[in-house]
């Protein structure tokens, strides 16, 4: 068995849980790039892709180019984990969607045993005139332990630019999450939306910051985020959209919902800098109404199986 | 009290110090459609939420029987278990939740083939099934999804809320039809309603104001009573009725 075959193997069976791939990463005939620690498994380009990285000693540094009109139609699969209890990953990329390409990437980050962790990610976005990007997120902890889970992304958009980004960390243990989201859309009628979706449990403590100023003219935005807390959990959600252009339009959604002891706290910003600007928010803290978990125990499903429904409903 | 599919004997109902329902008393025979008619406020949706077993309505006095079992002090979730089932004047809109999901909720032994026969008889096509919950669907539409659902119980005992409101497209004969299918195999329903043709398709009624009920008979009587005597609020004068006074 080559090295780290046994890695590859429980991380991308992991990632197949999501449900968007039913075999190897290899067999999807999509770039990919298997990270366990600060050692790549495994990797593959196709046409239209470069990706340059080399290993740092807590992690990786990342170059992903998305060549000219080039539209990928596999997504790009990156998968950055660790089987072990403790350590450090550091994760700097840089991805350049060039001019009319098309892409969308899917990001597993798998910490399935990580007890005292930190998965630290910094990336840089490019996207060029009429590209079109998206990031997905998606996180996979263990049931028990803490991890320190810190991305921190910037995003530049040019004219007609679209980036969609989407951060879900709904299976196992969030631990310390911090994400720092800033969208600058300079481009006309580029267009951003970035959506987050959080189950926090026990002590768990969740920080969502997107900010995202529009800056093009007839540029948009969508931020929308969806928490659920429970038990003596945490939670903060910063969504600041700055509508500075004329034409600009943003809308902040924020939905989070409390059970037990947790504790939220959501901040919706709107900015207008722009006197032709418009954004719009909405807002909501609160429990699970009693109509909706009552609604479902009258067809026969007990309380916790209500709200069980309910929560992956409002996180999917 | 054995015989009734459900008996509501004498319930009293307390919600922030205002007495909403005052001894309260109806049967519901098997296979039999009652209706309880009234105008707005009368306390119709109040009796079902107690009905139904929502703790704030928990009766003050009086007891809830179902096929001779006292269900009052059982949860929702028990009193569903038993077959009973109510579908709400507004049903509530849940996020992120398909209505093939949705109805798959209503009974383990669901299939597609009966999803889109439920789906049928309340005129909605079986490419709805992909729909979600949350997103553009009409009042109506909803309505009849949680009709829909309700028929996949086949409870024993369907309370149905202001069934019709918001339902324009689909026929009364057409929505008692399905109350009728509902009602098969000794299974029974009963319906809230403030329409007066509603409750005179069923098979018998009762007349509900201010928290009480005023009026019980035939339902044809009921209605006449309630169309020439029904203001917003009234003093019982049964001298021409042939309904019951309480």
């Amino acid at each position: 068995m080559p090295s780290g075959a046994k890695e590859y193997h429980e991380l991308v069976g992991i990632a197949r849980k999501s449900g968007d791939f039913s075999g190897g990463f290899e067999e999807e005939q999509g770039a990919y790039v298997v990270l366990h620690a600060n050692a790549v498994l495994a990797s593959h380009t196709i046409p239209g892709i470069e990706i340059t990285s080399s290993e740092t000693a807590e992690g990786l540094d990342a170059t992903i180019t998305v060549l000219e009109n080039c539209h990928l139609e596999k997504p790009v699969r990156l998968c950055f984990g660790h089987l072990g209890t403790e350590g450090v990953q550091r994760i700097n990329s840089t991805i350049h969607i060039e001019k009319g390409a098309r892409a969308t990437f899917l990001s597993y980050c798998i910490f399935p045993n990580a007890v005292e962790f930190l998965h630290a990610m910094e990336g840089n976005i490019t996207v060029e005139e009429g590209g079109e990007f998206t990031y997905n997120e998606i996180h996979v902890h263990g049931q028990e332990g803490r991890i320190d889970v810190r991305p921190k992304t910037k995003v530049l958009l040019k004219d007609r630019a679209l980036y969609r980004g989407d951060f879900t960390l709904v299976e196992g243990r969030v631990g310390n999450l911090d994400i720092h989201m800033e969208v600058v859309a300079q481009g006309e009628k580029s267009r951003v939306e970035l959506t987050s979706k959080v189950y926090g449990k026990y002590n768990d403590s969740c920080k969502v910051r997107d900010i995202i100023l529009l800056s093009g003219k007839d540029s948009s935005a969508l931020i929308k985020a969806r928490v659920v807390l429970k038990d003596q959990s945490s939670g903060s959600f910063v969504g600041l959209i700055d509508g500075a252009a004329p034409g600009a339009r943003g809308h902040v959604d924020c939905a989070e919902v409390v059970q037990g002891e947790a504790r939220a706290e959501a901040s919706p910003v709107v900015r207008a800098s722009h006197p032709e600007a418009e954004v719009t928010h909405e807002a909501a803290i609160g429990r699970i109404a009693n109509d909706k978990i009552e609604g479902l125990m009258a067809k026969g499903l007990d309380e916790d199986e209500a709200v069980d429904i309910i929560v992956s409903g409002l996180l999917r | 009290m054995k015989e009734s599919t459900l008996f509501v004997d004498d319930i009293s109902v307390v919600k922030e110090g205002v007495p909403i329902l005052q001894e309260v008393t109806i049967k519901v025979a098997p296979g039999e459609i009652a209706g309880v008619l009234g105008r707005n406020g009368a306390g119709k949706s109040s009796l079902a939420y107690a009905l139904m077993g929502v703790e704030r309505y928990a009766p003050l006095q009086g007891r809830i029987w179902m096929r001779g079992e006292d269900i009052t002090d059982l949860s929702i979730t028990e009193r569903a278990q038993r077959g009973l089932t109510l579908a709400w004047q507004h049903p509530a809109r849940y996020e992120g939740i398909s209505i093939r999901d949705y109805l798959r909720i209503s009974s383990k032994s669901v299939t597609e083939a009966s999803m889109e026969d439920a789906l049928g008889r309340v005129q909605l096509e079986p490419r709805y099934l992909e729909r979600m919950l949350d997103k553009n669907l009409s009042g109506g539409e909803r309505k009849r999804i949680e009709l829909a659902s309700i028929f996949l119980m086949q409870p024993r005992l369907a309370i149905l809320d202001e069934p019709d409101s918001g339902v324009d497209l689909i026929a009364l004969v057409e929505i008692m039809n399905l109350f009728r299918d509902l009602a098969e195999n000794g299974n029974s329903v009963l319906i809230i309603t403030h329409r007066e043709d509603v409750a005179a398709a069923c098979d018998r009624s009762y007349l509900m104001c201010g928290g009480r009920v005023v009026l019980e008979g035939s339902a044809e009587a009921v209605k006449r009573y309630f169309m020439s005597q029904c203001s917003p609020c009234m003093d019982i004068d049964l001298e021409n009725s042939q309904a019951e006074v309480r």
